[in-house]
């Protein structure tokens, strides 16, 4: 009897450490995706955007429609997609937003080109991290990226960029949230 | 070619400078030239290298500009390679581009620590720097100058405008060194050489101490007498003590002073009445 008392006390000790210890394995891997943007100013970037935010929304033809919000697309994304996610959306920007819009105007062609070209050092910032550590890319981040491609689809390219334009500070709100508390290199 | 085209177009050279800022300067000196030309310089950063090549973005500041030097600060907002062109105009004549030779990543700045101004207020140790812009922190570290003494680091984003670092103890002397940071490219400078400052000792406070407790046994001995003094004086103001002279004071009773009196009178009236006989008679 004595025994089996000794055995009923091992078992959730040895239960409590194992949960210990998939916790701590998680916190770090997810501060480990968070560390991959450390290095990002997102506060100029914000400025830039808000410089142009106004004019480019105007522009926007079809104001009832999104591309990056449906659904909360965002919001649902957990902290082990965020790396991933991130990597997406960031292709996403530069290699068809910026791409498909033609803009005239001088001041915000400047502001865009800003943007376009902070989002190329993150993405290589990215990439650097992605070597380093793990940036695997879940069904989850791989559907949620499929959507908001598949929104853009839908509309004429140079409607759906300037209204991805327009969503800028969606995706920029969500960059700050997720990488919030780390600090500076 | 107009002489001085030739030489705006000769002198075209753009190279930017690696310190505390990037600014697009020419290098060959020749001033006087500058004022007849108009220049204009156009960015292309790496994204437009390579999605958009053929699009160039005209400076915000430096497109039109006078002069051999410009502040482009407000166009090199990213940490990507920056290709420069630029070109000059007199009256109707243009010349053609100049571009960089190699482009420039402004992640290859030098920085360099900024001017630093120590002072104290009391004991209170205070810092100054110097304003370059709204891209740059400091990082401030001070300690006591003592063996083994604890250096604090202090991270200063105001711009200046002097900034309290910490309290001095009395009698100890204390250093100060800071670095120029950019969080947006990364990078920061070497660390200032160190300036000291000594707080003096605690005599002055001694001597104010002593005084102050002299002049505290002074208040207590001083108030209660004057106020003895005052309530003396006050007393014989308003309510004095008649004090009569010794001769005047009565030690005897009263009936026995009337029976001496008595005794007296009749003595005094024998000795009246026996001087007034011959008076009596007289008359």
């Amino acid at each position: 009897m004595i025994m089996n008392s000794t055995r009923d006390m091992k078992a959730p000790c040895v239960s409590l450490w194992l949960v210990a210890a998939v916790f701590f394995l998680c916190s770090v891997r997810a501060r480990g995706l968070r560390r991959c943007l450390i290095s990002m100013d997102l506060h100029h970037i914000e400025e830039a955007f808000q410089e142009i935010k106004k004019t480019i929304q105007a522009k926007d033809p079809f104001q009832n429609v999104t591309i990056l919000s449906t659904s909360e697309t965002l919001h649902r994304i957990k902290p082990l997609d965020v790396c991933c996610m991130t990597k997406n959306l960031l292709a996403f920007y530069v290699d068809k937003v910026f791409k498909d819009h033609q803009e005239l105007n001088p001041q915000i062609l400047r502001k865009i080109s800003s943007i376009a070209n902070s989002f190329l050092y993150m993405q290589k910032a990215l990439r650097q991290c992605q070597e380093q550590r793990q940036c695997h890319c879940r069904d989850e981040a791989t559907n949620a990226t499929r959507i908001i491609h598949s929104n853009y689809d839908q509309l004429e390219a140079p409607s759906a960029a300037i209204k991805s334009l327009g969503e800028l500070d969606v995706f920029l709100a969500w960059i700050d949230k997720n990488h919030q508390g780390t600090s500076a290199a | 070619m107009d002489w001085g085209l030739l030489l705006c177009f000769s002198c075209s050279v753009i190279k930017g400078l690696r310190k505390n800022g990037w600014l697009v300067r020419e290098e060959s000196g020749v001033t006087g030239v500058w004022s007849k030309c108009l220049i204009l310089l156009a960015h292309k950063k790496e994204y437009e290298s390579l999605y958009m090549s053929h699009i160039w973005i005209p400076s915000s500041w430096c497109s039109p500009t006078e002069g051999p030097e410009c502040d482009i600060t407000d166009d090199v907002t990213a940490t990507v390679p920056y290709n420069l062109r630029v070109r000059a105009t007199v009256g109707a004549q243009t010349s053609a581009w100049s571009t960089l030779q190699h482009p420039f990543n402004r992640n290859s700045t030098i920085l360099t620590p900024p001017v630093m101004e120590v002072t104290k207020d009391g004991f209170h140790l205070i810092i100054k720097l110097e304003d370059l812009g709204p891209q740059f922190e400091f990082l401030v570290a001070y300690w006591r100058r003592e063996p083994g003494a604890k250096e604090h680091v202090k991270v200063v984003k105001s711009r200046g405008i002097p900034v309290h670092l910490g309290t001095m103890e009395p009698g100890a002397a204390y250093c100060v060194k800071v670095r120029t940071f950019v969080k947006a490219i990364g990078r920061h400078s070497p660390f200032s050489q160190a300036e000291c400052v000594k707080v003096q000792g605690e005599t002055l406070p001694l001597a104010l101490a002593l005084f102050a407790f002299v002049g505290f046994m002074l208040i207590l001995v001083v108030v209660p007498v004057s106020v003895w003094k005052m309530g003396r004086l006050l007393r014989y103001s308003c309510c004095p003590v008649v004090v009569l002279p010794d001769t005047l004071k009565i030690t005897n009773s009263p009936q026995k002073l009337i029976s001496c009196r008595r005794e007296e009178v009749e003595a005094c009236a024998t000795a009246v009445l026996s001087s007034e006989e011959p008076f009596k008679a007289w008359i």
